[in-house]
């Protein structure tokens, strides 16, 4: 997967600081919005929480850090654009959408496809780390994104959700073709 | 076509088919001409176009930048026509009007975080990253030379000694005497702290702390309140090499 390379700005301390003139603030968000869906993407992380610490967030080399208000306002951002989604009232917890739930349906959808699992049936643990989704870019999605992404699948016909005898994981049966 | 039953019938098959694929090839081979011919009329147009307007296309960028995409929509090259097109038309060689656009493009591409002051010395290796691909070596020389040719154009950019450095303003804010002085104290650490000012000045720090704002209003200037000493700290992103990554273009 590897090496995450970091953008020029993450070393120059300033952008660590909220810039009070509008115009030099705004780039900086801009920046950093983009930094965080692209570092969540390359780490697979779906889930930023504010009141624990976010190896994102802060740069040793130059020994800076983004205040709490910083965090909150680029996740808030986010939100506000449809790319991330508060899973708390107290606005504490974000589930980062650097994929939308739609998009996600569709990988679903291709998985089942190219697995020629059209009328089959997987259960949840399998689509998150089974042999059929190794290799590509479901593996390892979160559990409660899943849900959603088959939520919705499920709205267009395209699966139903069942739950395992007792002490079975969840399972979809896929109606795709 | 009807098709005759037998073997005739089978030979007029053949026969016509052929004659399908030789018509085939000609309405290629026409279609090419006259594709071909309506480019090079269409670049003697352009070019018609360009020494008819010379005194717009020289005087206004704004209408200049439309001519070249206009050429770059239809795939004429205007640089590569004729030998020295642009040449007679400026009154530049092609190698300094190249790097002038060069210049251009870098110099609006870190607007956003520089302010529209850039050092020369970093705007001379962007360019000659930038220009990885082609033999030439850039000197700082060159890019004095493209900028001067850029202002006859009317572009508005001026070079300017501070303190050690020479930079390259691309807006058309200029800078007072307070800005200078600021300016040459940041080249030592690429930031000051308002003490430090102070000192070296002997200004009162009303004085200070006004000029900063403005050149934070500008664009020129960043705060940065993370260092551990807890002391603002403020930037000028025109004298760090912190957007060096020509890549970032």
């Amino acid at each position: 997967m590897g090496d995450f390379k970091f953008p020029y700005f993450f070393d120059y301390p300033p952008y660590f600081t909220l810039q009070p003139v509008q115009d030099t603030r705004e780039k900086q968000m801009q920046l950093w919005k983009e930094l965080i869906l692209r570092y969540c993407q390359h780490h697979k992380c779906f889930i930023i929480n504010l009141e624990q610490e976010f190896p994102l967030f802060q740069n040793l080399s130059i020994q800076r850090k983004l205040s709490f208000e910083a965090r909150e306002m680029f996740l808030a951002a986010l939100v506000a654009e449809g790319k991330a989604e508060w899973l708390d009232k107290a606005h504490k917890k974000c589930l980062v959408l650097w994929r939308s739930i739609q998009e996600w349906s569709e990988m679903i959808l291709q998985l089942v496809r190219d697995n020629a699992m059209e009328d089959g049936v997987l259960t949840l643990d399998e689509i998150q780390s089974g042999d059929e989704s190794r290799g590509t870019e479901l593996a390892g999605i979160d559990r409660f994104v899943l849900v959603r992404a088959l939520k919705l699948l499920e709205q267009r016909g395209k699966a139903a959700m069942f739950k395992g005898k007792a002490g079975d994981d969840e399972g979809v049966k896929f109606s795709a073709s | 076509m009807k098709r005759r039953p037998g073997i005739s019938g089978l030979h007029s098959a053949a026969a016509a088919r052929d004659q399908y694929r030789s018509v085939g090839e000609n309405v290629a081979r026409i279609r090419t001409d006259l594709l071909k011919e309506q480019l090079a009329t269409f670049r003697t147009q352009l070019e018609e176009f360009a020494r008819k307007h010379k005194h717009d296309i020289k005087k206004n960028p704004a209408f200049r930048a439309q001519f070249h995409e206009m050429c770059s929509k239809v795939g004429v090259d205007p640089l590569a026509s004729n030998k020295g097109f642009w040449a007679e038309l400026l009154g530049i060689g092609d190698f300094y009007y190249e790097i002038g656009v060069q210049i251009v493009e870098i110099c609006l591409a870190t607007r956003s975080h520089n302010g529209g002051l850039i050092d020369l010395n970093e705007l001379c290796s962007m360019l000659s990253k930038k220009r990885r691909t082609s033999r030439e070596t850039i000197t700082s020389d060159d890019c004095l030379k493209a900028i001067d040719k850029l202002k006859v154009l009317g572009s508005g950019f001026e070079v300017f000694t501070v303190g050690k450095k020479k930079l390259v303003r691309s807006v058309p804010t200029e800078l007072n005497k307070d800005h200078n002085q600021i300016l040459e104290l940041a080249e030592v650490r690429g930031f000051v702290l308002v003490e430090d000012v102070e000192r070296a000045l002997s200004w009162h720090p009303g004085r200070v702390i006004d000029a900063l704002e403005t050149l934070m209003k500008e664009g020129l200037v960043m705060i940065d309140d993370g260092h551990p000493d807890r002391k603002r700290r403020y930037w000028f992103p025109c004298v760090s090499l912190s957007s060096s990554n020509a890549e970032e273009l």
